[in-house]
């Protein structure tokens, strides 16, 4: 699949997306809110096709994104999807497991390290954290103090 | 010289630990035991299990979850025994210093168990095969 392709196939989410931007011909991010993300990433990876990177957590203060970076391989180009929680006391997000089991472990770690909640993971235990760690405390989470 | 000590520097089987390294240090580990450095030649040889090692390599910047494991393994390294601190991390937690899940570095928690162990640090990221070799001559001239 080219460029022009993909970016032919991509405007047929517009609706689902809050904006959409093109860095580079090898970067492009697209913005939407949580509640379309489940949406948008099962487009993007069964009906684009593009190849699930990975996913990354972010906590800015306002909000917490969550990023999930899907790969081109014919053209090098990396797609991604830039999901806003808006919510900050019961962050929650669709999981994408069901449809692609190469993310469970991110989505664990995820879960993890910032306290979002993903909804309906197949297999939702600590992954990355220590056994005597307390609940409900996610060291990567802006509050907690260093 | 004790004959404990002297019969542990003939002929030093080690033990290998990971307590949550980026597996760099374990890789030139790995390095020492090819053709190119063969410390077997030297007698030092990687054993599967503690209860038949004379020295730990530690590598890795000691983690929450590792910490009482390594301190288990120490214990049941039979006595006079030798840690090998290997890296960066291992030695003072390099740029993990006051990272949620550090508890290290791994002579506190060695020293937890043993306050007299015998401890040997070789700093780097990752430390050459050349500067462990030299790290384990320096410690037993000392010994």
């Amino acid at each position: 699949m080219n460029q022009e392709e993909l970016n032919n196939k991509l405007s047929q989410i517009r609706d689902k997306l809050i904006g959409a931007e093109h860095k580079s011909d090898s970067r492009i991010y697209l913005l939407c809110e949580a509640e379309n993300s489940y949406a948008v990433n099962k487009f993007l990876f069964e009906d684009v096709p593009l190849r699930f990177l990975i996913a990354t957590g972010i906590d800015s203060e306002d909000c917490f994104e969550v990023l999930y970076h899907f790969s081109n391989d014919e053209t090098g180009c990396v797609v991604t999807v830039k999901a806003f929680i808006r919510d900050r006391e019961n962050p929650a997000i669709e999981s994408i497991t069901p449809f692609l089991p190469g993310a469970e472990w991110i989505e664990r770690e995820i879960h993890d390290i910032l306290g979002i909640e993903i909804k309906n993971h197949p297999n939702m235990r600590r992954l990355i954290l220590a056994d005597n760690w307390p609940e409900g405390v996610y060291p990567l989470r802006k509050e907690v103090k260093k | 010289m004790s004959w404990k000590i002297s019969s542990l520097k003939k002929s030093i089987w080690v033990f290998h630990v990971n307590t949550g390294a980026c597996n760099n240090c374990d890789i030139e580990i790995v390095n020492l035991l090819t053709p190119r450095y063969d410390v077997e030649r030297f007698g030092i040889k990687l054993v599967g299990s503690p209860r038949h090692a004379d020295a730990l390599l530690v590598t890795g910047v000691g983690t929450a979850q590792a910490a009482p494991r390594l301190q288990e393994v120490y214990r049941q390294t039979p006595k006079p025994c030798v840690v090998f601190a290997i890296g960066a991390c291992a030695c003072g937690t390099g740029i993990f210093n006051g990272a949620y899940h550090v508890v290290g570095p791994v002579d506190k928690i060695i020293r937890e168990v043993d306050p007299n162990a015998i401890i040997a640090y070789v700093p780097g990221c990752p430390p050459k095969p050349e500067a462990m070799i030299s790290g384990v001559v320096k410690m037993l001239s000392v010994l």
